[in-house]
Formats: structure tokens, sequence, C-alpha cells
């Protein structure tokens, strides 16, 4: 067993297990989304993104290129979600389906990013 | 670029995660502590102003507590989280440093930069393997003719001197193995302004590598070697090796004129070394005996060429076992009176000292001198460095292994020419030789002279050519000199025309289009055909003999006449 490897595929699936806590619920209502899940999910992100810098193979540069993408749109949601809140009056439905929907798509590529992870580790000959 | 930014990524994993991380927790932290308003509200940061503390406060402490001043638990979640963000930053900073400093990152720059380099060459280039005496004076030569040299070395000390040099092009060097294909393939064999590839380390077996990899990955690509063993020198000529230079031939072949021809000889001496003259007394070569000492590769080399020359030698060796010459070896290293005693030293009246080391050369040449003043010296020098101990000693002709091997492959390169010239000036007579001797002293004052070539087409003489093109006539007297230009006489050596060569024509002969011409003349000053070559007026008024218009005038009826014959200038 590899450490390194177990901390790697750990932030992966981490990754993705807080993105859908985060998108999973009604869409338009903001007692369903936590922001404090949001950001942990965005700083998992930030992390698996660092983990994988650096490696040359064409599996590390997929897997990198989904994490880019799945960082930028938790980036996005977390922007909205200040301008939408700045007022002080809380998020209104319509900016709370435009948030979940950015998760959304941030979980496609967080799903992603595991099914490779999957596909390599099923490769490895016993 | 993506092999430095991914390896840059990649060491600073670590500290980059451990940043994160401590930034996460203390912006998580700052938005779960409530706060208090200056009213007394309970208050909650949110993560825009969480974050936007947390970033001031890991690398500027001292903005101030905001929005409102901190409640206690904040200040001491603030003060855990200033120590810990500094402390990463130091990391994160520190690893960045010492990755500069780090040998792999310093090499992918220094690779990179060498790739960068070689793909923005836009002129001719030469690739040198192997920077060492030979491969220093190749380069030098090279570059002041203004050509871009590419230098593969293995020792970075060797290469690191050329900063020193105040060379007119900067080379490119590479610090690699000079016999791994790729080291070639770096250094832009395949790119399309590589003229050659000189293989010119120390070793044969490298050399010839270098030639094999050469030859295999560019077959366009002219190669030169540097071999001393007959072997090798073989191996490399049946696979098209182009020119393969042996310093102990080359100099065998060159003591032979020196003591048939002495006069060609000179005028061999004066085209062949233009970048480094080779030290040699004024004295005649006398006749008589002459006695080597040192039966190595270029004792060997000697008694071989001028063996068939009838020349009467005596061999001194200190191995003479080893070796099968045909005559006898007197035992002893020459150093000793007795053994050059026992050689016949006071009837001989040449000795050549070409064992291996200097020291011993050295010595010989002293103890021949005091044994029998009028002897004629010539030395093996292997280290430069020992040469001026040799002109010390009085020395009548140094033979400089790095040297021979230089000058020869620089004629080659950038003198076709006159490596031409040379070939085809056996078959010049004695008294012709004398005579152009005589008149090249007279031209240059008895300095060495340099030579140019011309070639009379569009590109290299554009007012020539047009001239000819129009049907005007040009005699070699015309080119040669004009009572205009005292400086710039010349003397032309050898017409190329198509695969005719004519060796050294008289005034009256007449040049054509295309022609390929040699010249040489004083060293420093342009000649007078450097002066008529592009220079439509100058054509007009001393070969054509219309001195009398104004010049604004001569320009609108050349143009005048271009635009009727269809020729743009």
């Amino acid at each position: 067993m590899n450490f390194e490897k177990v901390v790697f595929a750990f932030f992966i699936i981490l990754a993705l297990s807080l993105n859908f806590g985060f998108f999973i619920g009604d869409m338009e209502n903001p007692a369903h989304h936590d922001p404090h899940e949001l950001f942990a999910a965005l700083v998992v992100s930030l992390i698996c993104t660092i983990l994988k810098f650096g490696d040359r193979t064409h599996f590390g540069s997929t897997v990198l290129a989904t994490s880019l993408v799945a960082l930028l749109q938790l980036i996005a949601a977390a922007i909205v979600w200040y301008f939408a809140s700045r007022s002080g009056a809380g998020v209104d439905a319509a900016e709370m389906a435009r948030i979940t929907s950015m998760a959304g798509g941030a979980l496609v590529a967080n799903l992603l990013s595991v099914i490779l992870l999957v596909i390599e580790t099923s490769q490895i000959r016993k | 670029m993506s092999d430095i930014f991914f390896l840059v990524l990649r060491r600073l994993r670590a500290p980059l995660i451990l940043l994160v991380t401590v930034y996460a927790i203390a912006t998580l932290g700052m938005t779960l502590i409530p706060g208090v308003t200056p009213d007394g509200e309970p208050y909650r940061m949110n993560f825009f102003h969480a974050f936007y503390f947390v970033s001031f406060m890991g690398t500027t402490i001292g903005f101030g507590e905001i929005p409102y001043p901190f409640t206690d638990a904040q200040r001491a979640w603030v003060t855990v989280f200033i120590y810990l963000s500094v402390i990463s930053w130091l990391y994160a900073i520190g690893t960045l440093l010492s990755l500069l400093q780090d040998t792999t990152f310093r090499h992918a720059i220094a690779q990179r930069t060498f790739r960068l380099s070689i793909n923005r060459i836009d002129r001719p280039f030469y690739i040198i393997c192997g920077y060492g005496e030979t491969g220093m004076l190749v380069n030098r030569g090279l570059t002041s003719l203004g050509l871009q040299t590419v230098i593969i070395d293995y020792n970075p000390e060797r290469t690191s001197s050329l900063e020193l040099e105040n060379l007119p092009v900067m080379p490119i060097t590479l610090n690699a193995d000079t016999t791994e294909p790729q080291n070639l393939v770096a250094a832009g064999i395949n790119h399309p302004r590589c003229c050659g590839v000189l293989a010119l380390t120390e070793k044969d077996h490298t050399n010839l590598q270098i030639a094999v990899s050469a030859k295999l990955m560019s077959n366009r690509v002219p190669v030169i070697c540097r071999s001393e063993i007959e072997d090798e020198a073989e191996n490399m000529a049946s696979f098209g090796t182009n020119h393969i230079i042996n310093p102990y031939r080359t100099f065998a072949r060159r003591l032979s004129l020196l003591v048939h021809k002495p006069a060609l000889h000179k005028v061999h001496n004066w085209f062949l070394n233009q970048h480094s003259r080779e030290h040699q007394s004024e004295r005649e070569l006398p006749k008589g005996r002459w006695i080597i000492c040192g039966y190595g590769r270029l004792g060997r080399a000697i008694h071989e060429q001028l063996g068939r020359d009838g020349i009467e030698m005596v061999l001194v060796d200190p191995n003479p076992d080893k070796h099968d010459a045909s005559e006898p070896i007197i035992e002893g290293r020459g150093t000793e009176a007795d053994t050059l005693q026992e050689a016949g030293i006071s009837e001989a009246s040449v000795i050549i000292a070409s064992s291996k080391d200097d020291a011993n050369n050295l010595s010989i040449l002293i103890t021949a001198r005091q044994l029998n003043p009028d002897i004629y010296t010539i030395g093996r020098v292997s280290k430069e460095a020992n040469q001026p101990l040799f002109v010390r000693t009085g020395c009548d002709y140094i033979m400089r292994r790095s040297q021979v091997v230089a000058n020869e492959s620089l004629t080659i390169i950038s003198r076709p020419l006159v490596s031409r010239f040379l070939r085809l000036s056996n078959s010049i007579s004695t008294e012709e030789t004398e005579h152009l001797i005589e008149r090249i002293e007279n031209l240059t004052r008895h300095h060495s002279p340099i030579t140019t070539r011309v070639t009379l087409n569009r590109d290299d003489a554009p007012a020539l050519s047009r001239h000819l093109h129009l049907g005007g006539s040009l005699t070699v007297g015309q080119v040669s000199q004009h009572p205009f230009f005292p400086r710039g006489d010349g003397i032309v050596l050898l017409i190329q025309r198509g695969n005719d060569s004519t060796l050294l024509p008289d005034d009256d002969t007449h040049l054509e289009e295309h022609d390929d011409v040699l010249f040489c003349g004083k060293r420093n000053k342009l000649l007078l055909v450097q002066h008529l070559r592009d220079n439509h007026e100058l054509v007009d008024s001393l070969i054509n003999q219309n001195p009398h218009q104004i010049p604004l005038l001569r320009w609108w009826r050349r143009r005048h006449n271009a635009l009727a014959d269809g020729i743009s200038d």
C-alpha cells in the first residue's frame, strides 16, 4: 500500500463528495445549500489541483484538466455568492439556482476525475 | 518551457498544499468565531471578509482589525495563525529559492536556453565537437569570419573560458556528451542553416562516433574529422566522412614540400595559416642527414613521407623493440649527448624532436644545438602553453598539432577556393612560384597576405555582374589594380569557371559572369574589387571610362537603361 496514493485518492473522492453534498437539495432553496460546504469543496478542489501538478503522463494531464475545470466553476460560484449576499438580505432563489448549477458543473468534472482514477486503478495488473 | 514549469510545480507541491490548508483553516475559523459590532450587536464575518483579512494577516501584519475591533476569541485565533501563515510562507519561499540553486533545475533552464538559441540562428553555422586547443583555434577562426558556431563539450570548465575571449560572434555552448546522437540533434544538425560538423576531440574513437552519428542523422551536412590513427581514419572514410585530417601526416607532407619546393611551402604557409601563423625561422633547410628523435606517430609519418623522397634518416627511440621499423633504431631518448653522438649529430643537418613529451623535446633541441650549432631544429609542441619555450630555444620550425588541424580545417571550410589553389599549385614551376612570392612580397611589404573570394554574380558583386551582363568586358588587370586605389592592389590567384580552374591568370584574361575569383591582398585593406563589386558609379567611371557625367544624371540614365532592358536593380 502506497501512502501517497491513498492521499491522492482521498482528496479526489473527498472533492467529489463535498461537491455532491453541496449540490444535492432543492436548486432554489438557500436553506438546502451551506456556504461552509462550498468553501470546503473549494479548498479540497484546490488541494487536489496542487496534488496533480507535475505528473506528465497522459492520465496526469487529463486529471489535472478536470480538476482545473471543477476549481474554476467553484470559484465562480463563490464569487456569485459573495455578490448575491452583499445586500445583507440573504441570497434569493434565482441567485441560489445560479450558484447551484455552477456547483453542478463542477460536480460533473469531479465525477470524471474519479472515473479516470478508477480506470487507472483497474489497469494496474495484480 | 513546460518542462521547467512542471518541475517548479512539482517541487512546490508540498509548500503550496500547506499554504492552502493554513489559509483555509484560518478563513473558516474567522467565519465561525462570533464578533461584536461597536453597538454590541452579535456579528459574523462572511467568507469574503475573512479571506481578505487572512490574506493580509499572513503577509503584512498591521492593517488593523476590520470591519470592527475583534473579540478576545478572534484575537487568539488570529495570533495562532499569524505564526502558522508566516512559517508556511517561509517554507514556500525557501523551497523556491533552493529550487533555483538546484542543479537539475539549472540544467533544465540551460537546455531550454540552448534549444531556443539554436532555433533562433538565422545564419550559417558550424557545430564544433570538443573544445580543446584545436577547437579553440577553429572557433576563433570561424567567428572572426563572422560565422556562428555551436560548441559541444563535456567539460563546463573548458567552455566557460569562452566568455573571457572577445569573440565577434558569441558561440552557443552545450555541455553534454558529444558521442550521444541526441546532443548533435539538439545542436541543430538538422537545422537548414547547419553547414558542417567538426569532430575535433582528442580521442579518435570519439571522433569516429561523432562522424557516424552525424552522417546517419543528416547526410547533407559535411563532416570534418580529426584523426591520428590510421585504422580509425580508414573506418571514417568508409562511410563517407568528407574530410579526415591527420595532423602528423599533414605535417609530414608539409615537411616534404619544404624539402623539395621551399618556395611553394612559403606560399602554402601564407594561405593556409591565415588565422594563426606557424613559427618558422628565415633559415633555409639545409640538405643532408636527418635525425628523428621519437618514433611515435609523428616520427613514423615523417619517416614514411621523407623515406619516399629518398632522404637519409637516423631514428632514435627509447623503446626500439616496440616498433617494426625497416631501419635499425638507436636506443635512447635523444636527450643525452651519447645517444645523439651515436646518431651522428655532428654530420647531421636536421634534427626533429617528435616525442610526446614537451620537456624531453626541449632537452633534445638544446642538447643538439650544443653539439652542433648549425643544425636545423624542428620541434613538436604538445601543449600550447609550452610554445614560448620552444621559441626561446631558437627552434627553427615548430609543429603544433592543434594548429595544424585548425588551419587545415579552416581552409577546407571557409576557403574552398584556397584549398583548390593549394591543390593545384603543385603544378606551378619553381620560377613561377618565386615570381609569385616576389609579387606578393612587393604588394604586402613582407607581411603575410590574406585571400578574398569574389563571385561575379548578382548577390556577391551586383555592379560587376551587371556590367558583364550588359555585354561589357572585364579583364583581370582591371579588377586587380588601379591608381585611384593604391592600397587596394590585389593579385588574382585563381579563376574558377564551372569546373575549369585557371591558375595565376595574366592581366589580359577576360572575366565572365558567374566566375569565382580568388584574390590575395594586404591584410586589413579593402581590395579594389571589393570597392567595385557593389558600386555602379565606380564601375562606370573606372571600367567604362565615363568619368565626366554628373552622378545624378548617370544614375538616372542607368535606371532608364535598366528599365529598357527589363532588369531591375
